[in-house]
């Protein structure tokens, strides 16, 4: 008796706080299918503008070149972070050689050095290399920012790959490379998806390098929805409207990572907890 | 190296046995694989980083050569009246920002985990989670947008018969910096949130069987038992706060830019302003020198502190 009463109380609040939570999703879908007349009467129904989703199609002329330059930016930058933070781990977990400690203590240092930090630098680095307004002066900071993270984490898990499989493998007489590729790779499979995983988030949505580094012609989609123009034949007062059909479709990519990765989410960051 | 020791050691009679070479071959490629991993951070991390500690002692437009002027930045800091107004506003902001970057989401956790149904917990943290799918700077827009003239806060309060405290948020120096800090209402942080509730999770089932039989109550069990046992929890968000806060020149830029005036302008805003719109490189660097020893300090103490309260 006394046991279940408390729980409605508790899934009211609960319901309560979600809404609140999802709202600014919520207003954004909502008006976004809207035209500016209907936003400034009321923006907390829903309503549907004509054409059906016309301000997405609009949004979408407005911000592909910018989607198309992201998507290859990510993508490279990402699969230079997984490639070269994976040799670096291999050869710290698994090769001995002098200087090791030493070098791996010289990455991890790096954890310490906040962004804000080196954002003027690189800038002016980024600048002298002449590699102002190209997808390069984004690429080569973001695989070297990202580095000592996933090679932290890549080494923590190829130490925990039981020595047995290596010894395995020396018997039938693979050597180091051997190993890496056709052990270590395979293995690490789930943990790699999880650092790109993180990467591509994280670069996606990256405002202020990009806004240093490309000019308005060359900006990427999380600066172009921020300075959102709209196309030339579009009709003004739905301008609003259009933005935010943008900041949908440029959410669309990382909604889809989440629904895809959302249950392992939430699942591994409460199975394993923080020991601290 | 190594190679060239193999070498000598054949060379003065001594066998260079294969498990010498296997060694050699074995520092080659280790080494090789970290080649690519150093190019990129020598380049990109360690340059920019020894230019920013070294470019806070000098004179920079960013043009000419670099000047060394001594501590001389640092002095002109302190007599800076935006430059301490911005650091008035981070403690501010702190204040206010680090307890709402908690609180709420323990709360939102504890509720979860309160909750009979493992199907339910699981549903509702799902929902708390999908929030995520926003980038930042869509939801520090969609924010803006709240605040605004014609914004969702405003319509709320004339509909609520409240209209006199319809109000231009941020556009008004008075109150732009509560709203910046108040933004994302009711402000459950996924990440917090999973923290938090792996934390509950881990609490020994005994203690509450313990607590149940002596007949106490949801809100004492939370108060005796469940937050004294997820303080390791909250230093690690307490530091992570600290530094996001601090860090954050996001939500300020985009948000506001720092106006209107400098009622919203941080120390990191006011860095990237002085150097990227200013070109004083240097004293822009000198800010980053000065925040960047500040959240290292204040991480080392919160992290010490919290050790002696256990």
């Amino acid at each position: 008796m006394t046991a279940k009463r408390p729980n409605i109380g508790l899934n009211i609040i609960l319901v309560i706080y979600v809404l609140l939570s999802v709202y600014p999703i919520v207003f954004m879908l909502t008006n976004a299918f809207k035209d500016g007349m209907q936003t400034a009467v009321n923006p907390f129904t829903i309503a549907f503008a004509q054409p059906f989703g016309g301000n997405f199609i609009m949004a979408w002329q407005a911000i592909s070149p910018e989607f198309y330059r992201s998507l290859y930016i990510v993508a490279i930058s990402v699969v230079g972070i997984v490639a070269f933070a994976m040799l670096s781990a291999y050869s710290f977990a698994r090769l001995e050689y002098p200087w090791k400690g030493f070098l791996f203590n010289a990455i991890f240092a790096l954890l310490l050095v906040p962004g804000f930090l080196t954002l003027i630098p690189l800038f002016l680095e980024i600048k002298n290399l002449n590699l102002l307004n190209t997808s390069w002066g984004l690429i080569l900071p973001y695989i070297a920012g990202s580095q000592a993270f996933a090679i932290f984490v890549f080494r923590t898990f190829i130490q925990a790959i039981p020595g047995e499989l290596f010894e395995a493998a020396r018997i039938d007489g693979a050597n180091d490379i051997q190993m890496f590729t056709r052990l270590v790779i395979p293995l690490s499979v789930p943990v790699m998806v999880t650092i790109a995983l993180l990467n591509i988030n994280g670069i996606w949505g990256d405002y202020v390098l990009p806004s240093l580094i490309l000019d308005p012609s060359h900006a990427t989609v999380a600066v172009a929805i921020a300075n959102f123009q709209p196309p030339q034949d579009a009709p003004s007062l739905n301008a609003g409207n259009m933005q935010l059909a943008a900041f949908a479709i440029s959410s669309l990519p990382i909604a889809a990572l989440f629904l895809f990765l959302m249950r392992y989410f939430v699942a591994g960051l409460t199975s394993g907890g923080v020991k601290m | 190296m190594s190679n060239y020791l193999v070498a000598i050691g054949s060379r003065i009679g001594l066998k260079s046995t294969s498990k010498q070479r296997r060694k050699t071959i074995q520092a080659i490629i280790g080494y090789s694989f970290l080649l690519p991993t150093f190019v990129f951070i020598a380049g990109f991390s360690y340059y920019p980083a020894v230019r920013a500690l070294n470019g806070a002692f000098t004179s920079w437009d960013g043009f000419n050569p670099p000047t060394w002027v001594g501590f001389s930045n640092f002095q002109q800091l302190f007599s800076d009246s935006t430059f301490i107004s911005s650091v008035r506003h981070v403690l501010i902001w702190s204040a206010l920002g680090i307890p709402l970057a908690i609180v709420p989401s323990f709360i939102a956790a504890a509720l979860i985990f309160h909750l009979k149904s493992l199907r339910l917990q699981y549903v509702y943290r799902t929902l708390f989670v999908l929030t995520m799918i926003l980038p930042p700077v869509v939801s520090i827009l969609i924010w803006q947008e709240f605040y605004g003239h014609s914004g969702v806060l405003n319509m709320l309060f004339s509909a609520i018969g409240l209209a006199g405290l319809r109000h231009d948020w941020i556009a008004d120096p008075n109150s732009a910096l509560w709203a910046v800090i108040l933004k994302g209402f009711p402000w459950v942080i996924p990440f917090n949130l999973l923290i938090f509730y792996s934390g509950l999770q881990s609490i020994s089932p005994e203690l509450f069987d313990a607590a149940a039989v002596d007949g106490a109550a949801s809100l004492k069990r939370v108060w005796y038992i469940e937050i004294p046992l997820v303080l390791a929890q909250v230093r690690l968000l307490l530091i992570l706060s600290i530094v996001g806060v601090t860090q954050d020149l996001l939500t300020p830029l985009l948000m506001t830019g720092g106006g209107p005036g400098t009622s919203t302008t941080t120390p990191v805003l006011y860095m990237y302003q002085t150097a990227i719109q200013y070109d004083e490189y240097g004293y822009g660097m000198a800010i980053a020198f000065l925040i960047f020893i500040v959240v290292i300090a204040l991480s080392a103490l919160s992290m010490k502190y919290f050790r002696v309260e256990q």
